[in-house]
């Protein structure tokens, strides 16, 4: 019963206490807030972004001789002008260089893509100092980036389709055949085709995207790789925040050790493990609120699946033992609360870097090893496994490893707290 | 004979530091029992191993007859502590932290929230008691601070220099509610280093120095230990120690000290010592502003035994 009454008289402190309110919750929320603006509106879909003004000026022409139906200025032209870029390209005709250019000088666009007259032509010659000019608004970054990356690609394509082109002449040539000009075109086609097909599942199909982890589907919503990634971004958050909020909380017993009311409780008939019990159950409860409350904040700002509710009870429960295990045995170490802050930095920022808090997103080998050793990393793969959708039975692993971590810090703790109180 | 409290041969040591040493005394039930001794007597220290915060190196002591080593939570329930630092929680109101230490000693429901009553109305807060302590007054927090100890009525209270650094206003008030308590029949252990305080109090006093107890009996025995000495404060223009040396040889002077500019002298007879005091001051040209010729007193006897005076 005293457990009780200790932890419900600490609790009431923190309720009252500015600093750990803003570290449990004000902190966390804040930070989550702040994520949500910048990736919110992706997660839920609706991608919003300052269309790239675009000019073309397309002089190409189509030689006489040429095997080829439309110039391949025209390739490039029509790259801006199709559909599916038409949510954030803005494309528009101009009739020279001098017109674009002064577009540009305006701000009307900005980028403009000046194609020679002789583009196919040089191209079909084999020329190498063929070029596309591209112009663009000084003031800005991305959308000519963009744009110059289009390009380059498009060039690489076409670039490309003369070296097959070249290559099957000669091969064909070698075995005595020639190729039939009336087939040129198509065989242009096919490989434009293909060229575009490759591009598209290079960067554009969420199938291909470069993460191990999968945010399973929201029955009725799409889940798409920023939720994944917000998913493991807010894991990192609120295993970092988790625990800092314990070592934070069990900081009280430092506090009451410097205002008297420590020794007072010793000269009560209350024993030192009765204490310490109240303390852990306060922090205990501390940390889970600020959990489920990111928990719960995570999944209706960033549509996040924190994956089968046995798991993410697993995963925040072991997530618990060991911050409030941890809170007791860097605590123990310390002898004012003017020291803690310093060592719980140092301590907690070191311990979550080497377990890949901070690069969730990212699978780096070496944190993945150190990661063995921190409960935070144990944490982080408990979550992981949850996010990925796997069943409470996958759990049990890093479930019991973070359960057993936690009760030998705590057991570690209390016996160092013994001693210095005894 | 039981008695409430009975303190043998308690030691405490902290490495090379004899802390208390063969300390013994004890207090019947219902007295007031005064430990006396100047800053770092081991006063605390010996309360504090009486309270349960720190384990003797050797000795042992009861509080109603229950070993502080052997039953150390049936002496504790006996027991009411009062610390000589503020020992509540700031951000807690008065009500809260009553309640809280109440719990602690065991109490619950009915009982608990009656006790509280009640102590609110003895330490004159029930009108304040939604206020966080943080904001009270320092005499407030003291009373708050001794209510805290009172809830559970302890037959034992134990109370270390509860009047350090307050108005005298509230130290009144505390030494009043001293007497209260005892009238009711509880026990006190008082800690002080106030010879006024411990003669006011207490049925019995123990002095402490260095960590022992030094004399231990009544006011009046104690002051029989003195003999037919008198104290003489004497006020000087300038530090006592160029003088000093001279008067501790002048014929019919047993004791002399010096602090903080102040002289206190133990003589035979101050009608006679007195003019070769004036003269031993003139030769080495340090003037007496004031002479105050005292009836022997606690702090006469500290002087005595010690050869130091008891101020601070």
């Amino acid at each position: 019963m005293k457990i009780l009454d200790i932890a419900f008289k600490d609790l009431v402190r923190s309720a009252r206490s500015f600093f750990l309110i803003g570290m449990t919750l004000a902190a966390p929320l804040l930070v989550t807030v702040l994520i949500y603006f910048a990736f919110g509106s992706m997660t839920s879909g609706d991608v919003s972004m300052t269309a790239i003004k675009v000019g073309v000026v397309n002089a190409d022409v189509l030689p006489a001789d040429a095997p080829l139906e439309v110039p391949l200025g025209e390739n490039v032209r029509s790259m801006f002008f199709d559909e599916s870029v038409q949510s954030w390209i803005t494309a528009s005709d101009y009739a020279d260089e001098a017109a674009a250019r002064e577009a540009v000088n305006a701000q009307e666009i900005g980028v403009a893509i000046i194609i020679p007259a002789t583009f196919t032509e040089d191209y079909l010659a084999g020329k190498t100092d063929t070029a596309i000019t591209i112009l663009q608004d000084p003031t800005l970054t991305i959308g000519p980036t963009v744009v110059r990356d289009m390009v380059t690609t498009m060039l690489d394509g076409v670039a490309g389709g003369g070296i097959a082109y070249l290559i099957v002449n000669e091969r064909m040539e070698a075995n005595g055949k020639t190729l039939d000009p009336a087939t040129v075109p198509s065989f242009f086609e096919r490989y434009a085709n293909w060229y575009a097909d490759f591009q598209r599942a290079l960067f554009h199909s969420p199938e291909k995207a470069a993460l191990v982890v999968t945010s399973p589907a929201v029955s009725g919503e799409t889940s798409n790789s920023l939720q994944t990634m917000m998913g493991l971004i807010m894991s990192g958050q609120l295993i970092f925040f988790s625990f800092f909020t314990g070592a934070y909380a069990m900081m009280s017993i430092l506090q009451e050790a410097e205002e008297g009311t420590l020794a007072r409780i010793f000269t009560t008939p209350t024993d030192r493990t009765t204490i310490l019990a109240g303390k852990f159950l306060a922090v205990l409860f501390t940390v889970i609120i600020q959990g489920v409350v990111l928990l719960v904040a995570g999944h209706y700002l960033f549509k996040i699946n924190w994956g089968e509710t046995g798991s993410f009870t697993l995963s925040l429960l072991g997530q618990m033992f060991a911050s409030v295990g941890l809170a007791v045995l860097l605590v123990s170490f310390i002898k004012t609360s003017k020291q803690a802050g310093p060592i719980f930095g140092g301590a907690l920022t070191g311990l979550g870097m080497i377990s890949g808090l901070f690069t969730t997103n990212i699978p780096i080998a070496a944190f993945d090893t150190m990661g063995n050793f921190t409960p935070q990393g144990w944490v982080l793969k408990a979550w992981r496994l949850s996010l990925a959708g796997q069943p409470a039975s996958e759990l049990i692993v890093p479930f019991l490893v973070l359960v057993v971590m936690g009760i030998v810090m705590f057991a570690i703790g209390a016996v160092m707290f013994r001693k210095r109180f005894a | 004979m039981s008695f409430a409290i009975e303190v043998k041969n308690l030691k405490k040591s902290f490495g090379d530091l004899q802390a208390v040493q063969d300390a013994s005394f004890k207090a019947d039930s219902g007295e007031v029992l005064s430990l006396l001794g100047p800053n770092g007597a081991g006063k605390s220290t010996t309360i504090s191993m009486l309270s349960g915060l720190l384990a003797p190196t050797e000795g042992d002591a009861s509080i109603m007859g229950h070993s502080i080593t052997k039953e150390p939570e049936a002496a504790k329930k006996s027991l009411g502590v009062v610390p000589q630092d503020i020992a509540l929680y700031p951000d807690l109101s008065a009500r809260e932290n009553l309640v809280f230490w109440g719990k602690m000693y065991g109490l619950r429901g009915a009982a608990l929230k009656q006790r509280v009553d009640e102590v609110l109305e003895t330490i004159g807060l029930a009108d304040r008691q939604k206020d966080h302590v943080g904001k009270f007054s320092g005499g407030m927090k003291r009373r708050v601070n001794i209510g805290a100890a009172l809830l559970h009525k302890p037959a034992v209270i134990i109370m270390d220099e509860p009047t350090v650094g307050i108005d005298p206003q509230s130290r009144r008030h505390i030494l009043d509610n001293v007497k209260e308590l005892n009238q009711k029949g509880m026990t006190v252990l008082y800690t002080t280093h106030y010879m006024e305080e411990a003669a006011e109090l207490s049925d019995h006093i123990a002095i402490m120095d260095k960590g022992r107890v030094i004399a231990y009996g009544t006011h009046d025995e104690l002051i029989k230990l003195v003999g037919e000495e008198t104290r003489i404060d004497i006020t000087l223009n300038t530090e006592g120690e160029k003088v000093l040396s001279a008067w501790r040889t002048t014929e019919g002077v047993s004791k002399i000290d010096s602090l903080d500019g102040k002289v206190t002298a133990l003589v035979d007879d101050s009608n006679r010592v007195l003019p070769r005091l004036f003269e031993a001051a003139s030769k080495v040209n340090v003037r007496i502003t004031s002479v105050d010729i005292q009836e022997p007193n606690l702090e006469t006897v500290f002087l005595h035994l010690t050869g130091r005076a008891l101020r601070d």
